[in-house]
C-alpha cells in the first residue's frame, strides 16, 4: 500500500508542477498575494495564457507574491479557494464563468480575501465579477469576416455554449449582418476547450459547407481552427481565421487575419492597483472597448489583404462603440438586485 | 445529405476513430491479459508530445510516431511497474498515471515552447492514398486515403485477432486473464505476460497520441488527448475484447463525434449532443450482455499473486 501511495503523490505532484505554482520576490515586509485559477492550462496562447501574462505583470509591476494553480473539477476550485484563502491571500482571480459558486462559498468564507471571477455572474462585497465586454472586439471581427468573404458564408466555433461565449457569437454575427446582410453564419460547438482535433473537425466541416472565414472562442483547441484553415489554404482555397480573447495573430500569422483581442494583462493590473489603493468594493467591473481593454487588432503581416473601405469602416464602428452612439449585443448574465444585466 | 456531404462524413468518422482504434486494439490486448490500464489517457497524451518533439527534431513525421510510441511505452512501464511489479491496485495506479502524464508532458511543453504556448507548425504524417481502393465510390477515400498510422490499426484488428486466439501464446495471454492461478502451474510466467501485454497496449496508446499530434491536429496542445484514453476503454468493452469488433466499435465512436459537427454545419437545430450518447448507450447494452455474448476477461483488475 505504501508504495501505491506514493504513486499518487508523485501522480499529483507532476500535476502540480505542471501548474506553475512559481512565487516572485516580496518586496518590503507585506507584499500584495495574487493568485490565479485558470480551469485549463495557460499555454492556450488565448484566454488563460492572457491571465497568466497578467499574473506576472502584477509580479513584476508591483513586486507582488504570485501563485497559479490549475483546477479542472468543482472539488478541486473549493480546496484551491480554500488553499489561498487559509493562508492569507489578498487577491484570487478566479479565471471562468464555472468559478462563481465555489467563489461565492469561499468569499463568505474568506471575507479578507477578495475574489475577482472573470466572467462571473454573482456579486458579494469581495466576490467581483470581471466582465470584458468581448462583445465589442467580436463585433469588429464579425465585420471583417463578412466584408472578406467571398462565398458568402463564414463559421463560428465555440467550446462549450456558456452566456460569455454566447454573447461573443451574437455580436459577431451582428457586425457581420451589418456589412453584409444575407451573409449565412454556421455555428458549431465542440463541448471541449482543449480538444484540437474535435475543433479542427468542426471548422472542417464549416470550410465544406463553404466557410472562408472561421473565427472561435475556444482555449488551446483554437489551434486546430487555424490548422484546418490552413490546410485548406494548401489546398489552392482562400480562406481565413481570426482570433479570440488574446492577440493571436502571431499564433499562426500565416492564416490569421486579425484577433478580437481582451488586454487581460493590464486589466489584471489596474484591478490590483485598485485593490491596493482604496479596495474594490462590491460591484461588478466592466472593461470594453472605451476602456481600450477590449479591441479588434488587425494582423500586420496581412494587414494588406484587408480593402481600405473596410478598415475604414472598422474604424468607424469602433469610435461609434466607444462613444456608445453603437450598442453591440450583449448575453447578459451579472445577478444584480437591478435584475440580471 | 448530399453524397459529397456523405463522403465528408465518412471521412471524418476514420479520423476521428483512427487514434481511438489504435488506443482500445493496444488495450484490448492489455486487458486480455487481465490488466485493466486506465492511465492510457497519460500514454496517449505522453505519445503526442513525444511525437511532436520526435517530429521536430528528427523533421520526419515518421520519426516522431516512433518518438510516440516510446513516450507511451515509457507511461506504461511506470504504470505496470505499480500495478503489475508490485501487484497495487489498477485502477488507482492508473488514475494517478493519467493525472501524471497529463501535468508532466504540460510541464515538459510549457518549458519547451514558453509559458502562454503556441501553435506549432510540425512535420505532419502525410496521408497515403492506397491504389485500387482509394479508388472505391463512397467509402475509398474515407478508408483508403488515411495516415500510415489508420492503415496500422486495419492491420492490427485481424493480426491480433489471430493471435490471441490462433496461437499458443494468444492462448497463454487469455489464461493470464481468465486463470492467471492455472495459467500460472501450467508454467506460464503470468506477471511477464502481463508487463509486455501493458507494454504493447502502451506503446499504441502512443501511438494513437503521435497520430493525434501529426496525422491529425498537426500540432500540440496541453490535454489533447481530451478523454480519448477512457473512450478507448469504453471501445474495448462495446467490441467485446474481439479486436475486429473493437476496430469497428471504434470507427462507430469516430462516426457519432463526426455526425455531431457535420449536423452543426448543416445548421440543423437538433440536440446533437445526443448523438455522442449513442455509443455510450450501445456500450452500456455490450457489457449488460444484450449485444451476444460478452465478458470481461474474468481475473480482469484483479493483482496476480493474490494479495495476502
Amino acid at each position: 500500500m505504501g508504495s501505491l501511495l506514493r504513486t499518487s503523490l508523485l501522480g499529483l505532484a507532476l500535476a502540480f508542477a505542471a501548474c506553475g505554482g512559481d512565487a516572485g520576490p516580496g518586496e518590503g515586509d507585506a507584499p500584495l498575494r495574487v493568485a490565479l485559477l485558470t480551469a485549463g492550462p495557460v499555454s492556450d496562447a488565448g484566454w488563460y495564457a492572457g491571465a497568466y501574462e497578467g499574473l506576472l505583470a502584477i509580479r513584476d509591476s508591483l513586486g507582488a507574491e504570485v501563485s497559479h494553480q490549475q483546477t479542472r473539477t468543482p472539488a478541486e476550485f473549493d480546496e484551491a479557494f480554500l488553499a489561498y484563502g487559509s493562508s492569507g491571500y489578498d487577491l484570487v482571480f478566479a479565471h471562468g464563468f464555472e468559478y462563481q459558486d465555489a467563489a461565492m462559498r469561499a468569499g463568505e468564507q474568506f471575507p479578507a480575501t477578495t475574489i475577482v471571477v472573470s466572467g462571473g455572474g454573482r456579486v458579494a462585497a469581495n466576490v467581483i465579477p470581471f466582465i470584458f465586454e468581448l462583445e465589442e472586439g467580436s463585433y469588429l471581427a464579425g465585420m471583417l469576416a463578412a466584408g472578406m468573404s467571398e462565398s458568402g458564408t463564414i463559421g463560428m466555433v465555440g467550446g462549450v455554449e456558456i452566456p460569455p461565449v454566447q454573447g461573443t457569437f451574437r455580436a459577431f454575427e451582428a457586425g457581420a449582418r451589418a456589412v453584409d446582410p444575407d451573409v449565412e453564419i454556421l455555428e458549431a460547438f465542440t463541448g471541449n476547450w482543449d480538444d484540437v482535433a474535435a475543433a479542427k473537425e468542426a471548422a472542417a466541416a464549416q470550410l465544406a459547407r463553404g466557410a472562408d472565414v472561421i473565427i472561435h472562442n475556444v482555449d488551446a483547441a483554437s489551434f486546430g481552427v487555424f490548422q484546418a484553415v490552413r490546410e485548406v489554404v494548401g489546398m489552392g482555397r482562400t480562406a481565413w481565421a481570426l482570433g479570440m480573447n488574446r492577440d493571436q495573430n502571431d499564433v499562426a500569422p500565416d492564416v490569421i487575419l486579425g484577433s478580437a483581442v481582451i488586454r487581460i494583462p493590464e486589466a489584471f493590473l489596474e484591478v490590483a492597483l485598485a485593490l491596493q489603493a482604496r479596495g474594490l468594493g462590491g460591484e461588478p467591473i466592466y472593461e470594453g472597448a472605451s476602456e481600450g481593454v477590449v479591441d479588434f487588432v488587425l494582423n500586420p503581416a496581412l494587414s494588406s489583404r484587408v480593402p481600405p473601405d473596410l478598415v475604414g469602416s472598422m474604424d468607424a464602428a469602433r469610435e461609434r462603440i466607444r462613444s456608445g452612439e453603437l450598442a453591440v449585443p450583449r448575453v447578459p448574465f451579472v445577478e444584480t438586485e437591478s435584475g440580471i444585466r | 445529405m448530399s453524397e459529397a456531404e456523405l463522403e465528408l462524413f465518412l471521412q471524418a468518422s476514420v479520423r476521428l476513430g483512427a487514434p481511438l482504434a489504435l488506443a482500445a486494439l493496444g488495450e484490448a490486448v492489455t486487458e486480455r491479459a487481465g490488466v485493466i490500464n486506465i492511465g492510457l489517457e497519460g500514454a496517449i497524451i505522453a505519445g503526442a508530445l513525444g511525437g511532436a518533439l520526435g517530429a521536430l527534431a528528427f523533421e520526419s513525421g515518421g520519426a516522431g510516431v516512433l518518438a510516440g510510441a516510446l513516450a507511451g511505452g515509457i507511461v506504461a512501464l511506470v504504470f505496470a511497474a505499480f500495478a503489475v511489479g508490485l501487484g497495487t491496485d489498477q485502477i488507482i495506479t492508473g488514475t494517478a498515471v493519467t493525472l501524471g502524464g497529463l501535468g508532466l508532458t504540460g510541464a515538459v511543453y510549457q518549458a519547451r515552447f514558453g509559458a502562454t504556448g503556441t501553435a506549432l507548425t510540425l512535420p505532419t504524417l502525410a496521408p497515403v492514398r492506397l491504389p485500387l481502393l482509394a479508388d472505391i465510390p463512397l467509402i475509398g477515400d474515407a478508408l483508403f486515403a488515411q495516415a500510415p498510422t489508420t492503415y496500422l490499426a486495419y492491420a492490427l484488428a485481424p493480426a491480433l485477432w489471430y493471435f490471441f486466439f490462433r496461437t499458443e501464446w494468444g492462448l497463454e495471454l487469455r489464461a493470464v486473464g481468465e486463470q492467471p492461478d492455472a495459467a500460472a502451474a501450467a508454467g506460464v510466467r503470468v506477471r511477464r505476460v502481463r508487463l509486455l501485454a501493458t507494454l504493447l497496449g502502451g506503446t499504441l496508446a502512443g501511438v494513437a497520441g503521435a497520430h493525434l499530434a501529426l496525422a491529425h491536429a498537426g500540432t500540440f496542445a496541453e490535454n489533447m488527448s481530451a478523454g480519448r484514453g477512457f473512450i478507448a476503454i469504453a471501445v474495448v468493452a462495446l467490441g467485446r475484447w474481439n479486436p475486429p469488433w473493437v476496430l469497428l466499435a471504434a470507427l462507430f465512436f469516430g462516426a457519432a463525434s463526426a455526425l455531431q459537427y457535420l449536423l452543426q454545419a448543416l445548421g440543423l437545430d437538433l440536440p446533437y449532443q445526443l448523438f455522442l450518447a449513442i455509443p455510450y448507450l450501445l456500450t452500456l447494452a455490450a457489457l449488460a450482455g444484450w449485444l451476444g455474448r460478452a465478458r470481461a476477461p474474468a481475473a480482469l483488475a484483479t493483482p496476480w499473486p493474490p494479495p495476502r
